[in-house]
């Protein structure tokens, strides 16, 4: 029987929803807030050693010998690791495109600060610690590359010697007539932009115990990891392993972002495994480990980019050339944020015609990594940027030239340029709400009086589109192969009815546990405190991704809908041969399996659960004693890219309009947010509670990238934030509490009308504060492109113009 | 002198220059000892500056713990203070107010004698950190350790505090002017310990002021300024300025002082001794956060800003 999974909450065959679309309380939270919860740093394991790694102090340097003999002598190290038994045990990463990675361990040379140059395991970090001083190393420098333009200069040293020059990909996308609708534009309104490296800061940093088993030469891994089968494939390709010889126990996770790598940490304690003879070897990733050489670094950016606009503020065409600094290679997956714009390259905007110019180049930095967004949030910020000048420019309001440009409700579902297709919106819907309800017009009315005081106020008004629900075709310009994401759960009920749903991934805050459970238990029409949501380790789960892309609240509710109603089959045949009837005279109803004739007589779930598993004699010829069923659900219909790098990829195009009041004081160069207002449209909320904890820590990412974040270098490719004296993510001191409402157009197709909404916030936030930070500044004539806007640039803006 | 550590600065902040022995978060073996008295600690401390051994003292930790956690500080022996009574309180005595060092500054901030009697050190506390390192640093340990970015030193110059230094040859009393040295170097003795800070009480109807700008709050300062005035017959007098953030340590701020006193308290003539203020500073630090001439600006508006504040509350 085929199975088809309800578009609404309202299309739930078997009852009326009682936990979807409510704000149930998370079943995470009594773990997390009485501190129950495993996080891999309370895991010891018996025989277990600690590793600490050597790192270097070098942006690029050959690394010509390496003197291990002191620190293993010292009493208590079992193991220390060097690049030769990387190169002789391991393979270096695999990267999209291929040939961009490097060994765990560094092998010849180093090519950032902090890259790995040799590791110790030991009986306590301390000593592991200790016999890190004792290593000897001698580097012979090379000249270190600090920028993408030192990189591309005529004879600059190549940093992967395979390549022959840095550039990892060059390559530009043409979507329709952009220079026919250039020459024919009334206005063209162009300027460079600068996005200054940030990224991911969970709370907590890797770790993991690695254990190899020289017996089996098997290794099982437990740790943080946000998509542990990936990990297990990118495992066995780097340490020569079979992929069903790598098993991941995922744990709890203090937040990730995207942030959580740990390829290396994982390759070297696996490594250190197994030269200490297969003993435990943990390593947790220390804050300036993460900091300077983790998956912490993402979007490093250079941006040229021109709008054409008609008379009228249409805007026509839109043109953008990127610089991207990926740092030393693209182990860290920094790749895929250069491909991700393509999945909402024009924004909710009707722009007929688009390019897109990209050079990716390999620098002297640390590797970039994933962070919340993935690459479209310094877009978004660049395409807003120019919308706010163009309205400047032919002064008009910026919301009403927004208003102007968006798509029209009817034009859904739309096929952008850039070829990907938007399920459903309405963006001037979002847009009269989220006016209607920071009051705009009483807002400049009083930007009008304090600007006539003196004072710099700005408001800014910006709308995004956030691609949901991933699919790997968004990436495969830059090489990344496959179409489908599998995300699959398995429902267990158990003979006394209990129903146990087992994913594929771990807690890291977005509370996806609850959202399985509400839909399980709506479905079952069960008590919600009797469906237990778990998790397995990679050799036992059903296929999975986990978290990522805005994908998850999708995908699991896809698959417990899907596994509900291949179970339910299961069950309508067990219940119709017991009553002597078909199976298509069963029906489930409110956690009733029951005569569609005569819907008093019937049978709860926990009777044809238990009478499955303890009444072999009842059930029918064929039928298994098991009330269990699998299902892994992928969005359908994606399509292979054309030439043009043109796919249906992304699922959904959820969307949401900012809105922000800030002052800047003139003196100080300092930023206050006074106001912000936040309407958005992710079709049907599953769980509000969740969406709305969502939307405000994206928020508070964005402030942190618009405002306070980056990840400063010098110009010889020193890192110069290390810690958190430098690294500044705002507190609760500096972000503002958004007042919020929403817009509900649900998603024609997806499980319940849901759409990808994770990323939220962090599309929109950096670019509504910039534009109301020049908003502020336009009186002076004076405008910020780089970020962050931080005190100090804006008191040099504001110096300078005296 | 005494150089309370070894470290690189060249800012506000540590700079931490990348070693390969800095990537760490355990710190590197050291003794630790915990003498019961004074007497026993002051001894410990004479025997290992005779023995040429680098012996730290240790108090509420929230400075000293990261940079031992990342090897920036190496001391081979580390002395706590937290077994020896009678260094926490917090009294008045004929118009002095006394803290002993081990203080929390969490207490000073909650002591009704400070709010009320000596408000700009109270307020001052409030600017230090974040509750929770409030809770656990001592008001000691912000003197001996020096920080240019630290809000006590700057109020010490402002208040003409004193603080009290026990050595093997008993103890004396450190004016502010003489104490602080540079970065993160006192005055203090090599086998001298820091037991407690005394100021006056604030006279009824002295203004006073501090504000300082940090990127977030609770962050160290990127420049700041405290100060007190008194207004008589219609005119500042007895001005007393300083900064902190800008310079190795807090600094006076005469050539403000000086362009102010028997000024009337207006908005102009505030301008012009913040301005004279700044334009007198040396050089400020650098950093990624603020260059030296951003901290020179930040000095000045603060100072304009402080002095409306103290006419203020002048009487």
């Amino acid at each position: 029987m085929a199975i088809e999974i309800p578009k609404l909450p309202e299309h739930m065959h078997s009852g009326a929803t009682r936990f979807i679309g409510r704000d149930v309380k998370r079943v995470e939270d009594p773990a997390l807030v009485s501190g129950t919860v495993e996080f891999i740093d309370n895991l010891d394991i018996p025989g277990m050693l600690h590793c600490a790694i050597l790192r270097s102090p070098h942006p690029h340097a050959r690394v010509l010998k390496v003197d291990t003999s002191a620190a293993e002598a010292l009493e208590g190290v079992a193991a220390v690791l060097t690049g030769e038994d990387a190169r002789r045990w391991s393979n270096p990463a695999y990267t999209a495109p291929e040939g961009w990675g490097a060994y765990c361990v560094a092998v010849d040379k180093v090519r950032f600060v902090g890259e790995p140059v040799a590791a110790v395991a030991a009986e306590n970090r301390y000593i592991a610690e200790d016999a890190l001083e004792l290593i000897r190393v001698e580097y012979e420098l090379l000249p270190p590359l600090a920028t993408p333009q030192a990189a591309m200069a005529p004879g600059a040293p190549v940093l992967f010697e395979a390549h022959d020059s840095n550039v990892v990909q060059s390559r530009v996308y043409n979507w329709g007539e952009v220079d026919r609708l250039f020459a024919e534009a009334d206005h063209v309104v162009s300027n460079s932009f600068r996005w200054n490296r940030v990224g991911a800061n969970p709370t907590e940093t890797f770790g993991c115990i690695c254990q190899w088993d020289l017996a089996e030469n098997s290794l099982t891994v437990h740790g943080a990891y946000q998509t542990p089968r990936f990990w297990v494939a990118a495992r066995a390709m780097a340490l020569n392993l079979p992929s069903n010889k790598v098993r991941i126990v995922s744990h709890p996770m203090g937040g990730s972002f995207g942030g959580k790598g740990g390829p290396r940490g994982t390759d070297i304690s696996a490594l250190l495994s197994r030269k200490s003879e297969g003993r435990p070897v943990k390593y947790i990733e220390d804050r300036m480990e993460y900091l300077i050489a983790g998956f912490s670094q993402s979007w490093d950016r250079h941006y040229e980019a021109s709008l054409a606009v008609k008379a009228d503020g249409t805007v026509t065409g839109f043109k953008v050339r990127l610089i991207d600094d990926q740092g030393a290679g693209t182990e860290g997956w920094g790749t895929i944020s250069v491909a991700k714009p393509l999945a909402a390259f024009t924004g909710p905007y009707r722009i007929e015609a688009a390019r897109y110019d990209t050079v990716l180049v390999a620098t002297n930095r640390a590797p970039s990594g994933a962070y919340r967004g993935y690459g479209p949030p310094p877009h978004f910020l660049v395409l807003e940027s120019l919308m706010d000048m163009t309205a400047r420019k032919l002064a008009i309001d910026p919301a009403e030239l927004r208003r102007r440009n968006y798509l029209r409700p009817e034009q859904f579902p739309y096929t952008t340029p850039a070829g990907n297709e938007y399920d459903s919106g309405n963006y001037e819907a979002v847009l009269d709400k989220l006016l209607a309800m920071a009051d705009y017009r009483g807002l400049r009315e009083e930007q009008s009086r304090a600007r006539a005081a003196g004072r710099l106020i700005g408001i800014g008004v910006a709308s995004t589109v956030e691609p949901g629900v991933f699919d790997w075709n968004a990436y495969a310009t830059v090489g990344v192969p496959g179409i489908g994401v599998p995300e699959g759960v398995k429902l267990a009920f158990d003979v006394f009815g209990n129903l146990t749903v087992v994913v594929g991934f771990t807690l890291q805050g977005q509370g996806q546990y609850t959202v399985a459970a509400q839909i399980a238990a709506d479905y079952w029409g069960m008590d919600f405190n009797a469906v237990k949501v778990t998790t397995a380790a990679t050799d036992v789960t059903p296929p999975h991704f986990g978290p990522g892309g805005s994908r998850l609240g999708v995908a699991i509710a896809g698959a417990v809908l899907g596994a509900s109603q291949k179970l339910e089959d299961l069950f309508c045949c067990v219940v119709a041969h017991v009553m002597q009837t078909q199976p298509d005279q069963v029906e489930l109803m409110d956690g009733r399996l029951r005569l569609k004739q005569n819907p008093a007589v019937g049978m709860s779930v926990a009777e044809v659960a238990g009478l499955m598993l303890s009444r072999a004699d009842l059930l029918p010829p064929g039928v298994e004693p098991c009330p269990e069923a699998t299902y892994v659900w992928t969005a359908p219909n994606r399509t292979m890219p054309d030439e043009e790098g043109r796919c249906r990829s992304y699922l959904t195009a959820a969307n949401a309009t900012h809105l922000v009041m800030l002052e800047i004081d003139r003196e100080t160069g300092r930023t206050d947010i006074l106001k912000y207002f936040i309407v958005d449209d992710c079709g049907t909320r599953l769980n509000p509670g969740n969406l709305e904890g969502q939307l405000q820590g994206a928020l508070a990412q964005g402030v942190g990238a618009a405002l306070y974040e980056e990840y400063v270098y010098s110009d010889d490719a020193q890192p110069l934030v290390t810690t958190y004296v430098d690294y500044l993510i705002p507190t609760i001191h500096e972000i503002p509490m958004a007042k919020k409402d929403f817009v509900v157009t649900p998603s024609p197709f997806t499980p319940l009308g849901a759409k990808g909404c994770g990323e939220g916030a962090m599309h929109t936030t950096p670019a509504v504060i910039h534009c109301a930070v020049n908003d502020a500044l336009a009186p002076l004539g004076l405008e910020i492109r780089e970020t962050p806007a931080s005190p100090r640039r804006l008191w040099q803006l504001l110096h300078q113009a005296k | 002198m005494k150089s309370q550590l070894e470290f690189r600065a060249n800012s506000a902040h540590l700079l931490l220059t990348l070693t390969d022995s800095e990537f760490t978060m355990k710190p590197a073996p050291f003794d630790y000892l915990t003498p019961q008295t004074l007497g026993e600690a002051v001894a410990l401390l004479e025997r290992f500056d005779n023995e040429g051994e680098d012996a730290k003292i240790i108090a509420g930790g929230q400075s000293l713990m990261p940079m031992l956690a990342m090897r920036i500080a190496r001391p081979k022996v580390l002395i706590d203070l937290r077994r020896i009574a009678g260094l926490d309180y917090i009294r008045e005595e004929a118009g002095v107010i006394a803290i002993g060092a081990m203080a929390s500054k969490r207490s000073a901030e909650e002591s009704d004698l400070i709010r009320n009697s000596q408000p700009l050190f109270h307020a001052a506390t409030s600017l230090v950190g974040h509750r929770q390192i409030r809770n656990r640093g001592s008001v000691g340990g912000s003197f001996a350790h020096s920080d240019p970015a630290s809000e006590y030193p700057a109020v010490a110059l402002v208040l003409d505090m004193q603080m009290k230094a026990v050595g093997p040859g008993g103890e004396r009393l450190i004016p502010a002017d003489e104490f602080f040295v540079t970065y993160m170097t006192t005055s203090l003795e090599a086998s001298e310990i820091l037991t407690e800070v005394r100021m006056p009480v604030l006279p009824a109807g002295t203004g006073w002021a501090i504000q300082e700008f940090a990127r977030r709050n609770g962050d160290l300062a990127l420049a700041g300024v405290a100060l007190s005035l008194r207004i008589e017959g219609g005119v500042c007098r007895q001005v007393r300025m300083a900064a902190f953030g800008v310079n190795p340590t807090a600094v006076r701020l005469p050539a403000g002082e000086a362009a102010l006193e028997g000024q009337a308290p207006d908005a102009a003539a505030f301008a012009r001794a913040a301005a004279a203020a700044a334009a007198a500073l040396e050089e400020p630090m650098s950093c990624i956060h603020a260059p030296g001439e951003y901290r020179r600006h930040l000095v000045k508006t603060l100072a304009e800003r402080c002095l409306v504040e103290a006419a203020g509350r002048a009487r």
